[in-house]
């Protein structure tokens, strides 16, 4: 016993959580599981790009012949307004600009003689207005230079100001659905995330208790730092799968070429905050619902109630995602089981106040203290009580006991 | 050197330790010898404080077990387990460093006990593809690892065949020659009698004898005479007499002060004698003379544990 190390709590978790790590990484579950995640979001950002609308892109106008003079600026003026870009190229005739249209090089051609605007296959509105009006101001244009007026007043006469659209309630439905989706998206995301990562932490305490390795584990540990070791362990295997999937993703949109808007972006710091929480207070509990069988079979049964609860978590978010500033959507989000879900939602849909998330916050906070607490209570006494399943009432009945 | 003292352990009804009390001093391997159910692992539990006693102490060189202690403990439960997917070096690198070994004298001793059990050309298995046996060669090597001044095993000689036994056997007095202090628990009283040193024997939670295997052999008042016949032999020595091998064998139960020559002269003229011995009785039946039982299964106290 020459090199025995002083035996601090700290050394013994991080002993517990990197073998944690170690074995998750390791494990061909974890390695495809994750593999079929990254290759999922780079398909999308494949499968968007094949098939992409572009709406985004500059357009790609071919010409043909002899064009009111200035159709060029004004195609690029009038594209502006509607935030887009064109590019423009001039063919040798009609036949070589429709036929560019034809094999995809070019969005649309305009055609000077018989003043038509081709499409591929159906009509782009927008593409449509921005070269009618650039046309029209063309036209106007030449039409001011004909009749005698100089450069500069040409100009005064053709500078307008496009009129802003608004809605009666002072919000734009566009960004509002964006948030929303967002929302919604990060919850489904959240969910998934605390589901697996869950069953992982509920599984593992199965095994150890099955296997009667916790045995051999609590004479060198003690149960609070088992539980703390699993479950900081598997959470970091989490996040690392979790920042693998925001590479896979941003690879994915390198590709797809999409622009991402802002709210997602900055939807991503706080979603991990409540992913973490939620990680905190879920696997604490699934934990202990290991705690209580010695056979992988019951594991699903004994989780049932968590898992539950974490449905119907899942569920709110659909049920009260759709309308964020209702009171419902209000008191749910502020419980601490549904709030790392729904929360994060009603914060991208601008409804959640400072209050409402800090309320939200510290009542998470007490919960999973609550739940360690509970856990830490009877965690070693059950485990070491293999056999017949514990209910959740002879459970309850320990912790009051204890 | 461990001290064991007053261990009182109740199961709802039942009375699973009753006043447990005995030493291991450094450098003896004591069997700790019972049948099931009577107790050993409530037992070895307690010293490794995993079991809440109702009353008692255990305490190493003088101060109570707690987890400092207990770290420079070796243990191997009576349900073995292990991680099934994990390496066997890992694994023991694993456990040796939860034992408070350096990372780097962890991956020492893990690559010493495999080169020490036969393993080290499996270093890199998995402990699910390992047989049984050698399963339960690595169990011992995790007890080992740290090089412990007090080694509990419960059961440590349960399922292995003659070569392990052997090999067991010479690891454990190698455990003992360098200073542990040993303790071992077996449900086969007679397997493990000639490993220890001392034996102390428990039944339905309360100890029935404690000694010296040869001295508590010695003590009782009961001789066996042992007669084997080169054919099967109807004899009646007019005592009783326990008859197997299809009547060759012939054991014969006799107060310690008989003279044995004149049953070995009646039996030679009988038919001719192949062998024969004049031997105190086994530990087990030293044991079931003094609980006064007929078999060492004890299914009653079983239950009711196996209940709780």
């Amino acid at each position: 016993m020459s090199d025995a190390r002083p035996s601090d709590a700290t050394s013994v978790v991080r002993l517990v959580a990197r073998r944690e790590v170690i074995e998750r990484l390791r494990a061909r579950s974890f390695a495809v599981a994750t593999g079929l995640l990254v290759v999922v979001i780079i398909a999308i950002g494949v499968i968007s790009r094949l098939g992409g609308d572009g709406g985004d892109d500059a357009i790609e106008v071919v010409t043909a012949g002899e064009l009111p003079v200035g159709f060029e600026d004004m195609t690029g003026q009038t594209a502006g307004l509607f935030e887009r870009t064109v590019e423009i190229t001039e063919r040798d005739d009609v036949d070589t600009a429709r036929a560019a249209v034809e094999d995809g090089d070019a969005d649309v051609a305009v055609i000077g003689e018989s003043g038509e605007v081709v499409f591929d296959d159906g009509i782009d509105e927008e593409v449509l207005a921005i070269l009618q009006q650039a046309w029209a101001n063309a036209q106007v244009q030449q039409a001011l230079g004909d009749a005698g007026l100089d450069e500069q007043q040409v100009r005064t006469a053709l500078t307008t100001t496009p009129l802003e659209p608004v809605t009666i309630d002072g919000k734009d439905d566009g960004d509002e659905g964006l948030a929303l989706l967002t929302g919604t998206l990060a919850g489904i995301l959240l969910f998934i995330s605390l589901q697996t990562f869950g069953t992982y932490v509920l599984t593992g305490v199965v095994e150890e208790k099955a296997t009667a390795v916790v045995e051999l584990l609590l004479v060198r540990a003690r149960g609070s730092q088992m539980l703390a070791g699993k479950v900081i362990g598997i959470g970091i295997a989490a996040l690392l799968q979790f920042a693998l999937a925001i590479v896979a993703a941003l690879v994915s949109l390198a590709i797809s070429d999409v622009e991402v808007p802002g709210e997602i972006w900055a939807a991503l710091p706080i979603t991990l905050v409540w992913f973490i929480g939620g990680y905190a207070l879920y696997s604490t509990l699934f934990a202990l619902a290991g705690s209580l069988v010695s056979r992988q079979e019951d594991a699903q049964a004994a989780a049932m109630p968590i898992m539950s609860v974490l449905l119907l978590a899942y569920v709110m978010v659909f049920t009260f995602g759709s309308d964020p500033e209702s009171t419902a959507s209000t008191v749910m989000s502020i419980l601490p089981p549904i709030a790392p879900l729904l929360m994060p939602l009603r914060m991208a849909a601008g409804a959640a106040s400072v209050v409402e998330v800090v309320v939200a916050l510290v009542l998470l906070a007490v919960a999973i203290l609550a739940a360690w607490a509970a856990t830490g209570r009877i965690y070693e006494q059950v485990l070491l009580r293999r056999g017949t399943r514990i209910s959740w009432r002879d459970a309850a009945a320990l912790i009051r006991r204890t | 050197m461990l001290r064991v003292r007053g261990l009182t352990k109740r199961y709802g009804p039942l009375l699973a330790l009753d006043d447990v009390g005995f030493d291991v001093p450094r450098g003896e391997i004591v069997g700790f010898l019972g049948p099931n159910g009577s107790g050993k692992t409530t037992t070895m539990r307690a010293i490794m404080r995993l079991v809440a006693l109702d009353a008692g102490e255990v305490t190493w060189d003088g101060t109570p077990v707690d987890g400092g202690t207990r770290r420079h403990f070796g243990y191997m439960p009576a349900e073995r387990g292990m991680y099934p997917r994990m390496k066997l070096r890992n694994h023991l690198a694993y456990y040796g460093e939860l034992s408070g070994l350096s990372p780097e004298s962890a991956g020492a001793a893990a690559d010493r006990w495999l080169e020490r059990l036969g393993l080290a050309d499996r270093a890199e298995d998995t402990i699910q593809s390992l047989s049984s046996g050698n399963q339960q060669r690595v169990q011992l090597a995790l007890a080992l690892l740290n090089d412990p001044d007090l080694l509990v095993l419960d059961e440590p000689f349960s399922g292995l065949d003659p070569v392990a036994v052997e090999m067991l056997s010479d690891i454990l007095r190698e455990q003992v020659d360098r200073g542990a202090a040993l303790l071992l628990s077996s449900h086969q009283l007679d397997l493990v009698a000639d490993v220890c040193s001392a034996v102390v024997i428990v039944d339905r939670g309360r100890i029935v004898l404690r000694g010296e295997v040869a001295a508590l052999r010695a003590a009782s008042p009961t001789r066996y005479v042992e007669v084997e016949f080169a054919d099967a032999v109807a004899w009646e020595p007019g005592r009783a007499s326990d008859v197997s091998a299809g009547g060759r064998r012939h054991r014969i139960a006799v107060e310690a002060g008989t003279d044995a020559d004149r049953l070995i002269e009646e039996a030679r003229s009988l038919a001719p004698v192949v062998g024969y011995s004049f031997l105190p009785p086994d530990l087990s039946e030293v044991f079931l003379g003094v609980v006064g039982r007929d078999t060492l299964d004890d299914p009653q106290h079983e239950r009711a544990e196996v209940a709780r």
